[in-house]
C-alpha cells in the first residue's frame, strides 16, 4: 500500500468581524470594525493509505469541512503542510484536480434547468474525457446507481434523493482516485442513505479509490468507515478503529434486564433509562459493571441479563459534550 | 483549444435550457424594441430642437444607438449572466465546485450561463445600425468596416475585462452584485457620444468604465472619423486591461482560498 | 381600505395603523443602514441620468445661441438638479420587487399580518430615502460647482413646492403599487414594467422639460400622471409655472391619487385571493 494523503500540523485560522445588534452598533461598525481570530483547524497530522475509507466525525463547526476543503485544494492553510497524491492541493494543479472529486451534500453542481445528461456532458469536456471513456463510465454509473430514466429529466424535477444520485454520478465520471464526500447523505431518507452508502462501498472495492467522508449520521460512518478521525474545536482527538473509539470513550455500559416480576425501584443499581413491565434498561459506569451485575443477580430474580456498549451516537454525543480534553 | 470546446458546450446547454421557452424570444424582442424606441424618442426630442449635437448628425447618432444595443446584447448573452451567477455561487458556496475542476476557473466562470434570447438586443442593434447607414447613404468601405470591427473588438475585450474586475471584487465583498450597477449606470451614458460630456465624466467613461471604447469609438469608426492612432490606442488599452483583469482575478482566487498574499 | 372614510371607526383604524409606523421605520432604517454601501451604488444611476440630459440640453442650448425653449444652460442645470432631488424622493422600486415577492412567496407572510402591506413599503421607502440623502446632497453640491445652476427662488414657490412634492410622492407610490399588482396575474411583469418606464421616462420631464417636447406629446403629458410626480414639483419650485398652472396641477395630482387609491383598495383583495388560490 502507498500513502496518498500526508498531513503534517495542518492549521487554518480566520479573522472574522464582530458586530453588535441595534442601530447604534450598525452606525459604529461603519467607522470601525472589531475582529477576532477563529482557529478552525489546529495542527492536525495524519496520513491515509490508498484505498482507505476514513470517516471524519465532529459536531458542526468542529473543523471537518475546513480540513476537507484544504485537502481538496479549496482553502490555503495558515500553517503546516499537506500532500495529496504527491501534490500540494491548494496549488490546484490540473493533474491533481483530474484525480479527485468533491461532493457536498447541501450544494449542487448540476445545472438546474436542463436535463441531467447535459450537465454530465459539460463534465466530459471539462475533464477532457474521450467519447468512449465517457460512454463506458456513464453506462457503469447508470447501472450501479439506477439512473436510467433520470438522465433525460431537468434537474429541477428530481427529488432530493434522485438529485444526489446524479450529483454523485457527475462527480465520478472522471474516475477520481480520491473522493471527498462532505455530508453526502444530508437530508436524504433512510433507504436512500443506505443505497448511497452501499454504492460508495462498492465503488471503493471496485476501483480502490480512497474515500474521505464527513457525516452527521453515525450510521454512514459505522457502515462505511473502518477508520474514524474525531475532530473537535479544530483539534484531532482520535484517529483509529471505530471499535477502539467506543472502547476508549464509552465510560458506561448498558444493562438490559428481563425480570420475573416487575420491580418497583431499580435506581439503587444505576441510572434507569427505561422500565416497562418486567423489562428494564440501566446505565452503569464501566468500572462498576462487574460489581453491579453481581449485586443484581444476588438481589433480584433475573430471567435474562445483557451487557452492551451504548449506541455509538450516544458515545459520540458524550465525547463532544464533555469536551474530552 | 479547450476554452472553445467549453464555449460550444455551454452554448448548446444555454440553447437547450431556453429553447423550451421560445415565446420568451418574442417578449425579449418586445422589451428590447421598447427600450430602443424610448432611446430613439429621446434623440427625436433633442433633434426637434437642433440639427447637430456636438457635431453628430441624427443618422450618426442612431448608428451609435445600434452599436450601443449590439454591445449591450453581447454582454447580456453571456458575460453578465455568467458573472452574476458566479457572484451568487460565491455566496452559496457552489463556487467551490468550479475550483475543483481541472480547467481555468476564469474561463469556466465566464461561460457558465448563456441567455440565448438576449441575442434580440444584438439583432435589433444591427438593424438600427444598418438602417442608419443605408438611409444616410453613408459610405462604409473596407477601411471603415475594418476599423469598425477592430474598434468593436477592442471595446468588447475592455468591457469583458472590466466585468471580470468587478466580479472579482466578490471575493472580498459579499453583496457585490450591486457593484455591477456601477457598470449599468455608467453604460446608459453611452447612448450619447461621450465627447459632449464635461471633462471629468468624459474621462471616467473612457478610462474608468470603458464605455467610450465600447460604443463611441466604434461609432466614430463607422462614420469615418476614427483616426488610426486612436484605434491603436484602443487596442493597446484593451491588452493592458485584459492583462490587469487576469492578474486581479488570480489575486482574488488566492484571497478566496485564504492564501496570505 | 385606503380611501379614507370619515366615520369614528375609520379614524380609530387609521390612528392604529399610524402607530405601526415608528416600528416599521426603525426596522427599515436598520436594514437600510446595513446595506448602505450597496444603496449608495444604486444612487450612481440616479445621479448620472440627470447629468447626461443636462449635458445634452446644455450642448443644444449653446449651439442654438445660448438658450433653447426658454432654458439657458444654467437654467437647465437648476432644472435637472432639482429633478434629481425630486426623483430621488418620489421614485419607488415596488414594481421590480413585487415579482420576487410573488415568486418566492414572501406575500404569504404579508397576508398573515393584520395590516395592509403598503404601510411597511411606505416606511421602507421613506427610510431608504432618508439614508440615501447622505449621498444625494453632497452630489448636488458637487453638481452645483460643476454646472453653475441659476436658481431664482421666491418664498411662495418654495412653499408650494412642498405640497407638490408630497403629493407627487403619494401619487407615484400609489400608481406604481397599483401596476405592481400585475405580478399576481401574470409572470410577464418585466414587459409591463418596461412599457411603463419607457413612457414614464419621456413624459415625466426626465428626457426634457415637457415644454420642450413636441406639442402633442406635451399635451398628453399634461393630463397623464407621470409629469405630476417629477417635472411638476420641479417647475413649481423653480417658479416656472403661472398660478393657474400650479392650481390645475394640484387638482390633477389629487384626481390621480384618488383614482390610484380606489384601484388599490378594489384590486388588492382580489389579488390577495388570487395569490392564496394559486398558493406559493
Amino acid at each position: 500500500m502507498s500513502t496518498v494523503i500526508e498531513i503534517d500540523r495542518l492549521s487554518k485560522s480566520y479573522v472574522v468581524p464582530v458586530r453588535g445588534a441595534g442601530v447604534r452598533a450598525s452606525i459604529v461598525s461603519l467607522v470601525k470594525r472589531k475582529t477576532r481570530t477563529v482557529e478552525a483547524v489546529k495542527e492536525i497530522s495524519l496520513s491515509v493509505e490508498a484505498g482507505e475509507v476514513v470517516g471524519f466525525l465532529g459536531p458542526n463547526g468542529a473543523g471537518k469541512t475546513t480540513t476537507l476543503k484544504m485537502l481538496s485544494g479549496l482553502l490555503h492553510p495558515t500553517g503546516g503542510t499537506a500532500s495529496v497524491l504527491g501534490f500540494e492541493p491548494w496549488k490546484r494543479n490540473n493533474d491533481f484536480l483530474r484525480q479527485i472529486t468533491l461532493v457536498m451534500g447541501q450544494r449542487n453542481q448540476l445545472i438546474w434547468d436542463i436535463p441531467v445528461i447535459d450537465s454530465f456532458d459539460r463534465n466530459r469536456v471539462i475533464y477532457r474525457l474521450t467519447r468512449e471513456e465517457y460512454r463506458e463510465r456513464l453506462d457503469e454509473l447508470v447501472e450501479l446507481l439506477e439512473l436510467g430514466e433520470l438522465l433525460s429529466k431537468p434537474v429541477r424535477n428530481l427529488s432530493l434523493g434522485e438529485r444526489m444520485k446524479c450529483e454523485v454520478a457527475a462527480a465520478l465520471l472522471h474516475h477520481p482516485r480520491i473522493l471527498f464526500l462532505d455530508e453526502p447523505t444530508l437530508g436524504l431518507d433512510v433507504s436512500m442513505q443506505r443505497r448511497l452508502r452501499t454504492f460508495v462501498e462498492q465503488y471503493n472495492k471496485r476501483t480502490g479509490a480512497t474515500v474521505l467522508l464527513t457525516s452527521h449520521y453515525m450510521a454512514d460512518v459505522e457502515a462505511l468507515c473502518p477508520r474514524v478521525v474525531v475532530i473537535h474545536h479544530g483539534e484531532l482527538l482520535f484517529d483509529g478503529k471505530l471499535a477502539d473509539l467506543v472502547r476508549k470513550f464509552s465510560a458506561q455500559k448498558t444493562l438490559v434486564l428481563e425480570l420475573e416480576e416487575s420491580q418497583e425501584d431499580l435506581s439503587r443499581f444505576g441510572q434507569v433509562v427505561s422500565q416497562e413491565g418486567s423489562r428494564a434498561t440501566l446505565r452503569v459506569p464501566k468500572q462498576d459493571t462487574a460489581e453491579v451485575t453481581a449485586r443484581i443477580l444476588r438481589e433480584l430474580k433475573v430471567q435474562d441479563l445483557n451487557v452492551a456498549d451504548p449506541p455509538i451516537d450516544e458515545i459520540i454525543d458524550q465525547v463532544f459534550s464533555r469536551g474530552m480534553a | 483549444m479547450n476554452a472553445l470546446r467549453l464555449l460550444v458546450v455551454y452554448f448548446r446547454i444555454g440553447l437547450l435550457g431556453e429553447a423550451q421557452y421560445r415565446v420568451n424570444f418574442l417578449f425579449q424582442l418586445f422589451e428590447t424594441g421598447l427600450g430602443m424606441a424610448s432611446v430613439l424618442a429621446a434623440i427625436w426630442v433633442v433633434f426637434s430642437q437642433t440639427d447637430t449635437l456636438g457635431g453628430w448628425k441624427p443618422a450618426e447618432l442612431t448608428a451609435l444607438i445600434g452599436i450601443y444595443f449590439i454591445v449591450l446584447g453581447s454582454i447580456n448573452v453571456m458575460v453578465a449572466p455568467s458573472l452574476q451567477k458566479f457572484m451568487e455561487d460565491i455566496v452559496t458556496g457552489n463556487f467551490d465546485y468550479t475550483l475543483t475542476k481541472p480547467a481555468d476557473a476564469q474561463v469556466l466562470v465566464s461561460l457558465s450561463e448563456v441567455r440565448i434570447w438576449r441575442l434580440a438586443d444584438v439583432l435589433l442593434g444591427a438593424v438600427a445600425l444598418v438602417v442608419s447607414i443605408v438611409r444616410e447613404s453613408m459610405v462604409v468601405g473596407w477601411v471603415e468596416g475594418g476599423k469598425f470591427l477592430l474598434a468593436l473588438l477592442a471595446g468588447a475585450v475592455m468591457v469583458y475585462s472590466f466585468w471580470i474586475v468587478l466580479a472579482t471584487l466578490a471575493f472580498w465583498f459579499i453583496r457585490v452584485e450591486n457593484i455591477l450597477q456601477i457598470f449599468w449606470a455608467m453604460y446608459t451614458a453611452g447612448r450619447w457620444p461621450v465627447g459632449i460630456y464635461p471633462g471629468w465624466l468624459k474621462w471616467t467613461l473612457t478610462l474608468v468604465v470603458p464605455v467610450a471604447f465600447a460604443v463611441t469609438v466604434p461609432a466614430e469608426a463607422v462614420s469615418g472619423r476614427a483616426s488610426g492612432t486612436s484605434l491603436l490606442g484602443a487596442l493597446g488599452l484593451a491588452c493592458v486591461l485584459f492583462a490587469f483583469s487576469r492578474w486581479f482575478w488570480r489575486v482574488g482566487i488566492r484571497k478566496y482560498a485564504g492564501a496570505s498574499s | 381600505m385606503l380611501v379614507p372614510t370619515f366615520t369614528w371607526g375609520a379614524v380609530m383604524h387609521w390612528l392604529r395603523t399610524l402607530q405601526a409606523y415608528p416600528a416599521f421605520l426603525r426596522i427599515s432604517l436598520l436594514s437600510n443602514l446595513q446595506y448602505r454601501a450597496s444603496g449608495a451604488i444604486w444612487m450612481i444611476g440616479s445621479i448620472l441620468e440627470p447629468v447626461v440630459y443636462l449635458t445634452v440640453w446644455s450642448t443644444v442650448a449653446r449651439s442654438q445661441g445660448g438658450s433653447v425653449g426658454g432654458y439657458t444652460p444654467e437654467e437647465f442645470a437648476a432644472y435637472y438638479m432639482t429633478l434629481l432631488l425630486v426623483n430621488h424622493l418620489t421614485f419607488t422600486w415596488v414594481m421590480h420587487e413585487f415579482q420576487y415577492r410573488v415568486q418566492y412567496g414572501h406575500f404569504s407572510f404579508a397576508l398573515l399580518r393584520p395590516i395592509h402591506p403598503i404601510h411597511e413599503d411606505i416606511a421602507l421607502n421613506l427610510s431608504f430615502k432618508a439614508v440615501q440623502l447622505a449621498v444625494i446632497l453632497p452630489a448636488l453640491i458637487l453638481l452645483g460647482l460643476a454646472f453653475h445652476p441659476r436658481f431664482d427662488l421666491d418664498p411662495l414657490s418654495v412653499a408650494l413646492f412642498l405640497p407638490a412634492l408630497a403629493m407627487g410622492f403619494l401619487l407615484r407610490f400609489l400608481f406604481e403599487w397599483t401596476l405592481a399588482m400585475a405580478a399576481f396575474w401574470t409572470t410577464r411583469v418585466t414587459a409591463i414594467n418596461q412599457s411603463y418606464f419607457s413612457v414614464q421616462m419621456l413624459l415625466s420631464g426626465r428626457v426634457a422639460p415637457i415644454s420642450l417636447l413636441p406639442s402633442w406629446v406635451a399635451a398628453a403629458a399634461g393630463f397623464l400622471p407621470f409629469y405630476y410626480a417629477s417635472g411638476f414639483p420641479v417647475e413649481v419650485a423653480l417658479g416656472r409655472l403661472s398660478t393657474d398652472q400650479v392650481l390645475r396641477g394640484f387638482g390633477i395630482q389629487l384626481v390621480w391619487i384618488t383614482v390610484a387609491a380606489a384601484v388599490i383598495s378594489l384590486v388588492w383583495r382580489r389579488s390577495a385571493r388570487k395569490f392564496t388560490a394559486v398558493g406559493s
